[in-house]
């Protein structure tokens, strides 16, 4: 039976391929930060390494932690869901505008926190976050046009919550960066721990695991008979991170058993839904499909690290030790996944530019393809740099090795300028080429006014 | 009016020039991975029925706008109508033998 068509789809000529999605300078600006910000994570990894083997809540420590987690990671999740969350709901964000000024405040606050963090002075702290929560409420009402649709399946319904629980995340850090002033309570560990399940679980988590969703079985070519571990992997995560953070909050324990057995449901669902995905793939495995492999190793690790602390009685200097190894083996699980998506987000997004600039073709003559919008070698070197880099963090947190760390950081850091000038140089060579070809204008770019329909998917 | 053996002649002339579109993630022409459903020709013009192989995938959905502009290119004078629809389903089954080749999954 034939579904109804949706109206026509515009093909004047812009690079916007289905009429939804923002201009490509909105998401290729927030992934160009985020590649700034993961060498900036590194660069405050090393300098902070002397003091991660002594305390995780010293100033240098939170600030690098704030760097991963705000300056490169929620700047990549942010910009990526700013082309996804228009195609996947197939509904435009509500304002461009908006989404520029929310890549200004985020990375404003991605790098202000940190440093009053590290630096000071003390009031920039609670500054930067009233910029920070100004700029995700604003994010939220402008990605809430395509993320409020009703036919976006799981990883529509996975990005909403995953936008409340940004709201939540920073709601809470504001809270916490006032009573930095106010002493209204006090900062217990396990409050720390909250804050940081809610941000790396609830928000990027999520986001992630609703986006595999879509990303993985076009990447991979892969028709599974099923995808119900995937909707539990979205469901689990998504009901589980409240009470996990809540009962870590208010020292319940029962309560974060719960929200921790439902986190780990859900991210053992998504390992499980990966692996299928791989098994019933329909080409070979190449970069992404590593970048993805190393990611979910270091997703093992976390789930590992975490049951441990939460199930054996150790010393407490022990327990710290192994529970900041679990935030950074999250932060692995999501920095590789982030870098080898970007892999594949930024090529495309830059291919769909050029081809609005009349740029069709590889210097070769052939049509031009995604893969040759980035050199593979730095790719793999990005990949070896990270993958190694966050290896030696988490077992330099465990020995408490200050020289692993800052082997780490350096790795990591080297690792984020490779990958971000592989692919901001790849399109620009293309470009280059192409006007040489064909001299200063190259072919004329894009179709007449036409005759696309697309039936409702 | 166009004769029927017309019609046959626009058609093949359609397929061939979508063969000159490839899929920029896989670097496969599109006839050959079975996106093409349906490619007829009428009286009015030509109209192609394709497919992608996942709905609401922020890639493939770039593949539309190529084919139709590879056929205005190539067919200047027919009016092109191009459907994306999903039913059925695309499944790696309608992929030809040499993709799957091109692939290493024969």
């Amino acid at each position: 039976m034939t579904r109804p068509f949706q109206p026509i789809v515009s093909m004047s000529g812009t690079a916007n391929p289905t009429g939804v999605v923002p201009p490509p300078s909105v998401p290729l600006g927030f992934l160009a930060m985020a590649g700034v910000g993961l060498t900036g994570f590194g660069l405050a990894a090393w300098l902070a390494a002397d003091h991660l083997v002594l305390s995780p809540f010293h100033r240098g420590v939170v600030s690098a932690v704030h760097m991963a987690v705000l300056a490169f990671l929620t700047v990549a999740v942010l910009g990526a869901i700013h082309q996804f969350g228009p195609v996947a709901g197939r509904t435009p964000i509500r304002s461009i505008a908006a989404a520029r000024l929310t890549l200004a405040g985020i990375v404003l606050t991605a790098w202000l926190l940190p440093t009053g963090f590290a630096h000071g002075p003390r009031w920039l702290v609670p500054a930067a976050g009233l910029i920070g929560a100004t700029t995700v409420t604003l994010a939220a009402w402008n990605l809430s046009a395509p993320l409020l649709t009703r036919d976006g399946g799981v990883p529509v319904a996975g990005l909403r919550i995953s936008i409340s629980y940004l709201l939540v995340t920073v709601a809470f850090g504001v809270v916490y960066a006032l009573n930095r002033e106010a002493g209204w309570f006090p900062l217990y560990p396990s409050r720390v721990l909250a804050h940081a399940h809610l941000g790396l679980l609830g928000w990027l988590g999520l986001a992630y695991v609703s986006v595999a969703e879509k990303l993985w079985p076009m990447f991979l070519l892969s028709h599974r008979p099923s995808a119900r571990s995937g909707v539990i992997s979205v469901a689990s995560l998504g009901v589980g991170v409240a009470p996990l953070a809540l009962g870590l909050l208010f020292s319940i324990p029962w309560m974060a058993w719960l929200g921790g057995g439902l986190v780990t449901i859900g991210l053992t669902a998504h390992v499980v839904s990966f692996v299928s995905s791989v098994r019933h793939r329909h080409r070979s495995l190449e970069l992404l499909h590593c970048f993805l492999f190393t990611s979910m190793a270091f997703l093992v690790a976390a789930l590992l690290l975490g049951g441990f602390a939460a199930s054996f009685q150790v010393e407490p200097a022990l327990r710290v030790r192994v529970v900041t190894a679990e935030v950074a083996a999250l932060m692995a699980w999501l920095g590789l996944a982030v870098i080898g998506h970007a892999h594949k987000i930024v090529p495309f997004i830059a291919y769909t530019a050029l081809r609005s600039q009349g740029v069709r073709d590889h210097p070769s003559g052939r049509p031009l393809l995604f893969s040759d919008l980035y050199r593979k070698a730095p790719a793999w070197l990005a990949l070896l740099l990270a993958g190694v880099g966050f290896a030696a963090l988490i077992v330099g947190i465990l020995g408490e090795s200050p020289t692993s760390i800052a082997t780490a950081g350096v790795m990591v850091s080297t690792s984020g300028i490779v990958s971000t000038v592989n692919l901001a140089l790849g399109p620009k060579l293309i470009s280059n080429a192409s006007q040489r070809r064909h001299g200063a204008h190259p072919l004329p770019g894009g179709a007449a006014a036409g005759t696309i329909r697309m039936e409702a998917g | 009016m166009t004769t029927p053996s017309a019609q046959e002649a626009l058609v093949a002339a359609a397929y061939q020039a979508l063969r000159d579109v490839w899929d920029p993630e896989l670097g496969l022409d599109i006839v050959s991975m079975g996106l093409i459903y349906d490619v007829r020709a009428d009286e009015t013009g030509v109209v192609i029925d394709m497919t992608l192989t996942t709905p609401g995938c922020p890639v493939s959905q770039q593949l539309p706008m190529e084919a139709e502009e590879t056929l205005r290119r190539a067919l200047p004078e027919v009016l092109i109508q191009l459907n994306v629809v999903w039913d059925p389903p695309w499944s790696p089954e309608r992929m030809s033998d040499d993709v799957l080749g091109a692939l290493k999954f024969r």
